[in-house]
């Protein structure tokens, strides 16, 4: 039954549609035709390789055009598409629009086919003999990402889900019967406030490009296996890896540091499910990396080079698996909720694991295989040991974090380890510990052999120097507080440092090949360092007992207020009252909003010994409030060279209620009724010069006025109106009110006045001729009606070396990347 | 023996470590009356009581929220909760508190909510059905 209805813009959805379709068309196409071309090879000519590239090429064409529909639908608002209802509002500026593309599932998807499409023609262009069994896999797996958008029945099963959904099939509602629906769709749900952010914007594409690329040093392992050129493959592919490992890992600390500046959880790793999940992949990409290059240099170890690079892409698409099939339910917060594709994702699984399993079981008796033992004291056998430990730090995460998925397979009901931050945090430092310590003396090991005695010297000699610079770091930076397994994290890292530092200065006098991989160890090693002081000693600055009342039943010894959580964290600040906090001195002086954020002036001093301002700062942490969201805290932080403090809201007056019935009925009475927001009043007598004092400050009377002119109200010659010009001082700040005392006729007035930003409204309720007096009435605010904010502010000391560490560990990468590509074009 | 055969048994060696630390460390989901008989810290899944009240006050005690919660088994508790309100609190679908039994009510060191429409919004809200609806 199709109806028309009103307003519908049909047309860029039924391209993009259509384009979907032929983009899954043309990625079969392509498959199939490379599939022929690296098997047939009794066909004439180049036919099936023109064939698979002619399919490619009009694959990547047909997802660019989807991404042009989408784009179109999203800015122009056309809101009978689900996607463009779901995920933006006609407020949302066109970058966000942008972002608004990738902010669902199937946008998430496509980001992901466009950048498999991209790396599958640069593969086109540049992998010569390799270009046949390579694209096939390739080209297969562009099959699978189309599928996932098709959003097509057949047999009654609903394939994948496609971004050019409309509402009305999307939802069902009665309103739907309408033709003219649309006229009530005014506007989109809008995007989550959380997700409007610049990072939103760079995050995702850079992770995706990550994720895309794992499928090329993959497919060069199955070309490998398939065409048995056992110990081709390596070479062309470890440029690639490379690459795969330096965006992977750069996409994962975009998305910590888009944490940490914008969420409010107060740090930048969580170990969500959904995080973990991401970092699968490049810990076995990183390990594979380093056992191809094992490999290439002894013919050691090929069955795990090619094992760790074939399991990597499958941790891609498990990880996808975990965040998209709704699977993580109760242990992640930020997992997306099952489209229906839980056995589609699946099936992606499977079919690219049995395809491995089966290369590898049936080409297993011809796989290389170096007979002569491992030399202990060559560099290959312990960056062989490495990248073990490096796949049982990964092995150890997924189990923890599969933990529901065992759960749904066994029908169990285990729940992840109570204290779940402590246990990976534990765990992962020991293996952190074991790897850092490797990528140290590993490199005093010569490729091949080594002088032994000159090794334990310079092993042990490093140790000690590592060991008088870790103790004091440790004594300075707090960590000796924690468990001991960091602290050998932290020696660990320094060794590596070290180590890799004079590589790097031995690099740089000769050995300029060596760079790469020692900048990026020393890249990392500086992360590791920058998380575990920043992790570790992170300190709450709000801390402020003096303002708790305890309440009973709720004691609080320390050991209890432990396993509370975060109990004291928060601190609760009323306007313009300055607040002692750590070092600082801190005042909430005042908001400003500019939609949809609504900012919270915190102003920060530091007074030095002598009462002095040291430093004067402020920060302005916001909150949307929206409908649809309730509450969304986001930090400011300043940032030091040494350590940030980070400042977030966490509660704010319950947001004024929209008008209601009674609030109207309150508004027509005027100030009798406003006047229960106030404390009883407290009438004084005072003359001009007099002193009254309040609760936060005193007032003085500067002088009696007569009136001449009064707001919206004409006077005559008749009228008498009087103001008193008073002056406010509180908290170091001086307002100025001037109630007004008016005679008209034979009634009496008076307008009061409001100083909202101490809580305090002033009247003159009386005029006294006789002693040249008046009657000023105060009415002050209980002091929880007063506007005030609860806010958590946070040190993180030296997170910089974790941000540094990463530019650094990517300039090793990029190093790297172009060492091996030279290498390749000698050989 | 062959070093590869070394390396092979330190590997079993520390999966099975990893394996059986995760098994010790392992919680079940349980219930308030499981956590008032054990004492210890465990997780409850259950569902907010959106009937009573949820207990804020930042000028009497700005680490104090606390609200009822019904587990699984239909029991109800109060529970405290030694931190600001969490976002969206009241539209949580689900709650999986981690905590313990003091006295009577449970006190919670972590809470998790689930709240479907954050995400993906395949359903048209009741809230936002009804506006629409009024606006006809």
């Amino acid at each position: 039954m199709d109806k028309a209805f009103q307003g519908e813009h049909l047309i860029p959805g039924h391209i993009g549609q259509a384009l979907v379709i032929l983009s899954f068309g043309a990625a079969l196409l392509s498959a199939i035709s490379y599939y022929f071309a690296t098997t047939d090879k009794s066909a004439p000519g180049n036919s099936w390789l023109w064939m698979g590239r002619i399919g490619f090429f009009i694959n990547s064409i047909c997802i660019l055009g989807v991404g042009v529909s989408l784009f179109y639908i999203l800015y122009n608002h056309y809101f009978e598409y689900h996607y463009a209802w779901s995920y933006t509002s006609r407020d949302l500026p066109v970058y966000y629009l942008v972002s608004g593309f990738w902010n669902g599932q199937e946008g998430g998807f496509l980001l992901w086919t466009f950048w498999q499409a991209v790396l599958g023609n640069i593969l086109i262009w540049k992998s010569k003999s390799w270009e046949k069994p390579v694209m096939t896999v390739v080209a297969f797996s562009q099959v699978f990402l189309a599928s996932m958008i098709l959003g097509v029945e057949i047999f009654g099963a609903k394939i994948g889900s496609s971004p050019f959904l409309l509402l009305r099939h999307a939802i069902e509602a009665p309103i739907f019967s309408r033709p003219d629906y649309l006229s009530f769709i005014k506007d989109g749900q809008g995007m989550n406030p959380l997700l409007q952010n610049y990072w939103m914007v760079i995050h995702p594409p850079t992770l995706f490009l990550g994720l895309a690329s794992v499928v090329v040093p993959f497919s060069y392992a199955i070309a490998g296996l398939w065409q048995r050129r056992y110990k081709e493959w390596v070479a062309p592919a470890i440029p690639y890896a490379l690459f795969s490992a330096m965006i992977l890992g750069t996409g994962v600390i975009m998305g910590s540091l888009w944490a940490y500046e914008s969420l409010n959880f107060g740090g930048f790793w969580a170990w969500d499910p959904v995080e973990n999940a991401s970092i699968f992949p490049w810990l076995t990409m990183v390990a594979g990396l380093h056992v191809l290059i094992v490999f290439k240099n002894t013919g050691h170890s090929y069955f795990t080079a090619t094992f760790l690079v074939l399991i990597s892409f499958i941790m891609v698409l498990y990880s996808s698996f975990l965040a998209r099939s709704g699977i993580l339910g109760e242990t992640s917060v930020h997992s997306f909720v099952d489209l229906g594709m839980f056995w589609h994702l699946v099936s992606y699984i499977i079919v690219f694991l049995v395809i491995s399993a089966w290369f590898l079981i049936s080409r297993w008796k011809e796989l290389p295989v170096n007979k002569k033992d491992e030399e202990t004291y060559s560099r290959e056998f312990w960056m062989f040991v490495g990248s073990i430990f490096l796949a049982l730090s990964c092995f150890h995460l997924l189990l923890v974090t599969s933990i529901p998925v065992w759960n749904s397979m066994f029908g169990t009901k285990v729940a992840p380890p109570i204290d779940l931050v402590g246990h990976y945090n534990i765990i992962q430092a020991s293996f952190a510990m074991v790897i850092m310590l490797l990528t140290g003396f590993t490199q005093f090991l010569k490729y091949k052999n080594t002088d032994v005695s000159r090794f334990f010297i310079s092993t042990i000699v490093y140790l000690v120097v590592a060991l008088l610079i870790t103790v004091p770091a440790v004594y300075f930076s707090g960590l000796y507080k924690l468990h001991f397994v960091f602290l050998l994290v932290m020696l660990g890292s320094v060794y590596s440092l070290l180590v890799n530092g004079k590589i790097l200065a031995d690099a740089l006098k000769g050995k300029i090949k060596l760079a790469g991989s020692a900048v990026a160890h020393i890249g990392f090693g500086l992360m590791l360092v920058g998380a575990l002081i920043a992790a570790g000693t992170r300190n709450t600055v709000s801390v402020n007992d003096s303002g708790n009342i305890p309440i009973p039943g709720f004691s609080q010894s320390p050991a209890e207020a432990k396993v509370a959580g975060d109990a004291h964290d928060n601190i609760m600040i009323y306007k313009n009252e300055p607040v002692k906090m750590g070092i600082y001195t801190v005042t909430y002086i005042g908001d400003s909003t500019s939609e949809p954020n609504h900012y919270y002036k915190v102003d920060y001093k530091r007074f030095d010994a002598k009462g002095k301002i040291a430093e004067e700062f402020e920060l302005k942490p916001h909150v949307q409030i929206s409908a649809l969201m309730g509450m969304t805290s986001s930090p400011d932080t300043k940032h030091y060279l040494t350590h940030d403090l980070y400042t977030h809201i966490t509660a704010i007056p319950q947001p004024k209620a929209a008008p209601t019935a009674d609030s109207q009925t309150a508004a027509d009475h005027g100030d009798q009724n406003d006047d229960k927001n106030y404390d009883p009043p407290i009438t004084h007598e005072v003359a001009i010069g007099d002193t009254i004092r309040f609760r936060e400050g005193f007032m003085i009377v500067r002088g009696l006025k007569k009136e001449k002119a009064l707001q919206n109200i004409p006077l005559t010659d008749s009228d008498v109106a009087i103001g008193a010009q008073i002056q406010v001082y509180s908290n170091n700040k001086t307002y100025t009110a001037e109630p007004v005392y008016m005679i008209r006729g034979k009634s009496v007035f008076d307008f009061a006045r409001a100083v909202d930003e101490i809580g305090l409204k002033l009247r003159i309720t009386k005029i006294i001729p006789e002693k040249s007096k008046v009657e000023i009435t105060v009415y002050q605010q209980p002091e929880n009606k007063k506007p005030y904010i609860v806010m958590r502010a946070l040190d993180f000391p030296y997170i910089n070396f974790l941000w540094s560490g990463t530019a650094i560990m990517i300039i090793g990468f990029l190093l790297s990347i172009f060492r091996r590509n030279k290498e390749l074009k000698v050989v | 023996m062959k070093k590869s055969s070394i390396i092979g048994l330190v590997v079993i060696a520390v999966a099975i470590a990893v394996i059986v630390s995760i098994y010790a460390g392992a919680s079940s989901y349980g219930s308030f009356g499981e956590a008032k008989k054990s004492g210890s810290v465990l997780q409850v899944v259950g569902v907010l009581d959106k009937q009573k009240e949820l207990y804020y006050d930042a000028a009497k005690n700005a680490n104090y929220f606390s609200f009822y919660v019904k587990d699984k088994k239909g029991e109800e508790c109060k529970v405290v909760y030694g931190n600001t309100e969490p976002q969206d609190f009241e539209k949580s679908e689900q709650i999986v508190l981690t905590g313990q039994m003091i006295g009577n009510e449970f006190h919670a060191s972590a809470i998790l909510m689930k709240c479907p429409s954050k995400y993906t919004k395949n359903k048209l809200d009741d809230q936002t059905f009804e506006s629409k609806s009024s606006s006809l």
